[in-house]
């Protein structure tokens, strides 16, 4: 069975757990009394790194200030669109909670000084970046409630001129649609309905031609928060009956253990940033 | 008492069935909704906007929705009620003051739409707050404000009911406009008095407004006849149409010339002194009256009725008479104190004192002026008082049918 493969998720920006911990509770899987395992967390992001590179995919990365524990989670700093009409874009993220917020000048910096452009959200409305926006079939497929505004969805349409489907998140344990949500093919994507309320459920069931929907217990497990290279599934966690699936529609699938992250509440998808995605479609 | 709300709510909010999920929420709230406006992308890359109006039963519902909408999307389209600030010199509004129309209106304050009570134009809008806590709104005239009264500053929070048109609904037509003398007057004049019963019937109040052109036509005769048959129940003229109805009445000339044959009068040009220095004399219209020095027309009429009325002076103004009003901004005030309840108003051969008078309608009063030039008619439109209806044709035969067809 040929798969037609994504054409984004080749390049990636990741950033090294220098300052990784859990040091105050924003979301239901973070509890401060855990102690992360620093070694070990820079273990598990290396493996990450390399299993990413031998799927084929070019790694960057941003170094980690003392005072962000949690910019290693690189999906949540902003936005991209590698092909705006005016050159590759970045649009920083505004966080909700005043943890994260100084992420978003170092992630700015770091597109600046690549020679990106960087345009600012309106300042009043808060968005977590690819964390709450993956693009489907042309769509940009943008969460909202708990970390981001659904109007930012509006402003980020604006700016790119891609048409968004926003989606209510309803559980506080699947706090972004990155959680909830995996873009596999054009065709195929895994997605977790316990995750949206049930204008989001009909609006992804009629966008996803052919969907992997997760239990319950697997959406959970953090399965959705994986990241794509071509055909290869990197996953932190394999529910049995997820990897059949997959398997059965060509995929190759490798496990890849980052359980110090998600302590955090962080699996794959959330320690990447992709480079190349497409929002401005050229038609 | 219902409380509303506008929102608005755009982006691609049809595909992500973001409005269904809205409009969705204001029912399950026990709110209701109207769509003022709906814009929606050609293609599925173009926004598309809507524009809500939600009606709640009280507050409380209103503020959970707006909360719950919020984080949807939907964000009120105004900042919500009137700026207002405080007078802080008598006769002076606060700079930045709406200036009002005279059409319906209604004030936002603490998100409840209050209707001003007496639309007039060119005013300021007061709210007033009672000891239990009830808001009012009120026009208010400049020279009116006292320091301490809270204005209304600025548009926001203020909305005015369109005028609704009065003509027919064909598009093209001849003789289409509101003034022509080219109009069939017994359809007019039938509308007319149909409105004038109706007033009576329903308890408005019929005003006319005269000018002294209905006393040369001779007309005095026929107002006589509405007022004493209870068609007319206020009066407001100047000096000069008191004096020319009592100089009618007194010596059978309107300004010397006779009024049933039209020819001068010897010494006739001093007729008119003569009947104001007696008036003078006896020291009011009603007192004359009383006197039995008039024993008919208009003023008598209005005097044994009890139908009030204002005369307002002028600077040309001959003795005055005693009961005209030489202080013209007391003159407004009170013909403003006899505007509420009326719902009918003639302008009647006036110009000056129709403007005045339209100055201080409502625009929902039913206003017909009558006048040999149609000038007069557009002028009043122009001044503000669009309402206003014309006929164009002599004012004494247009009296005379009207209180015949009255059956005064």
């Amino acid at each position: 069975m040929t798969i037609d493969e994504l054409a984004w998720g080749r390049r990636y920006l990741m950033c090294p757990p220098e300052h990784f911990g859990v040091l105050y509770e924003i979301n239901p899987w973070m509890h401060a009394e855990v102690v992360v395992d620093k070694d070990r967390a820079r273990e598990q992001w290396d493996g990450l790194v390399a299993t990413l590179r031998s799927a084929g995919a070019t790694v960057e990365v941003v170094p980690q200030p003392e005072d962000v524990p949690d910019m290693v989670f690189t999906a949540n700093g902003g936005i991209v669109d590698a092909t705006a009409p005016g050159g590759p874009l970045f649009v920083p993220s505004h966080f909700r909670h005043p943890e994260r917020q100084p992420e978003t000048e170092h992630f700015a910096r770091w597109f600046d000084d690549q020679g990106w452009r960087v345009e600012r959200l309106p300042t009043d409305l808060t968005h977590e970046g690819a964390g709450d926006a993956l693009p489907f079939g042309g769509i940009l497929v943008s969460g909202y409630r708990f970390r981001s505004d659904q109007l930012a969805a509006t402003a980020f349409s604006r700016i790119t001129g891609t048409p968004v489907r926003s989606v209510e998140l309803v559980d506080e344990r699947l706090y972004h649609v990155d959680i909830t949500f995996c873009p596999l093919s054009d065709r195929h994507a895994i997605g977790a309905p316990m995750g949206w309320d049930r204008y989001g459920r009909q609006v992804m069931e009629a966008l996803v031609p052919e969907p992997l929907w997760l239990t319950d217990e697997e959406a959970l497990s953090f399965c959705a928060n994986s990241v794509v290279v071509g055909t290869t599934v990197v996953m932190p966690v394999t529910p049995v009956r997820v990897g059949r699936q997959l398997e059965a529609w060509g995929f190759d699938v490798v496990t890849c253990d980052v359980s110090e992250f998600l302590k955090a509440g962080g699996g794959c998808r959330c320690l990447t940033l992709s480079l190349d995605t497409p929002l401005t479609t050229v038609p | 008492m219902t409380v509303t709300e506008t929102f608005v709510l755009e982006g691609h909010i049809v595909d992500s069935l973001l409005l269904a999920k809205v409009l969705d929420l204001v029912l399950e709230l026990g709110a209701d909704y109207e769509l003022s406006e709906v814009t929606i992308g050609r293609t599925s890359s173009d926004a598309s906007r809507a524009v809500i109006e939600v009606r709640a039963d009280d507050d409380d519902v209103l503020d959970r929705l707006a909360e719950q909408l919020r984080v949807h999307g939907a964000n009120p389209k105004d900042p919500g009620d009137a700026e207002v600030v405080t007078a802080e010199v008598d006769g002076v509004l606060p700079a930045g003051f709406h200036s009002t129309t005279n059409l319906a209106t209604e004030v936002r304050v603490g998100r409840h739409w209050v209707s001003v009570t007496n639309p007039e134009m060119d005013c300021g809008l007061a709210i007033d707050t009672d000891a239990s806590g009830s808001v009012t709104a009120r026009t208010v005239p400049m020279h009116r404000v006292h320091a301490g009264d809270r204005i209304v500053i600025g548009q926001a929070g203020v909305r005015v009911q369109p005028p609704t048109s009065a003509r027919g609904a064909a598009g093209f037509e001849f003789m289409d406009s509101e003034v022509s003398s080219e109009k069939p007057k017994g359809l007019l004049l039938a509308t007319l008095a149909e409105r004038m019963r109706e007033a009576r019937g329903s308890g408005q109040k019929v005003l006319a407004v005269c000018g002294p052109a209905v006393i040369h036509t001779g007309g005095g005769p026929e107002i006589a006849r509405l007022v004493k048959a209870g068609f007319i129940d206020v009066l407001f003229a100047g000096n000069g149409f008191a004096t020319h109805d009592i100089e009618s009445n007194m010596l059978g000339t309107s300004l010397g010339i006779s009024v049933t044959s039209g020819a001068g009068t010897e010494g006739g040009h001093s007729n008119h002194l003569r009947v104001i220095n007696e008036i003078r004399r006896h020291g009011s219209i009603a007192a004359a009256v009383e006197a039995g020095l008039i024993g008919g027309g208009a003023m008598y009429e209005c005097v044994q009725r009890g139908v009030p009325f204002v005369l307002g002076g002028s600077i040309r103004d001959d003795g005055p008479l005693p009961d005209t009003m030489t202080d013209v901004v007391a003159a407004a005030d009170r013909m403003r104190e006899l505007v509420p309840g009326v719902g009918v108003a003639l302008m009647l051969a006036t110009t000056l004192h129709a403007i005045a008078t339209g100055n201080l309608l409502p625009g929902s009063v039913d206003t017909w002026c009558i006048d040999i030039n149609p000038a007069v008619v557009t002028k009043l439109a122009d001044r503000g008082s669009h309402q206003a209806r014309g006929v164009v044709t002599d004012v004494g035969p247009f009296l005379r049918q009207l209180a015949d067809l009255l059956g005064s």
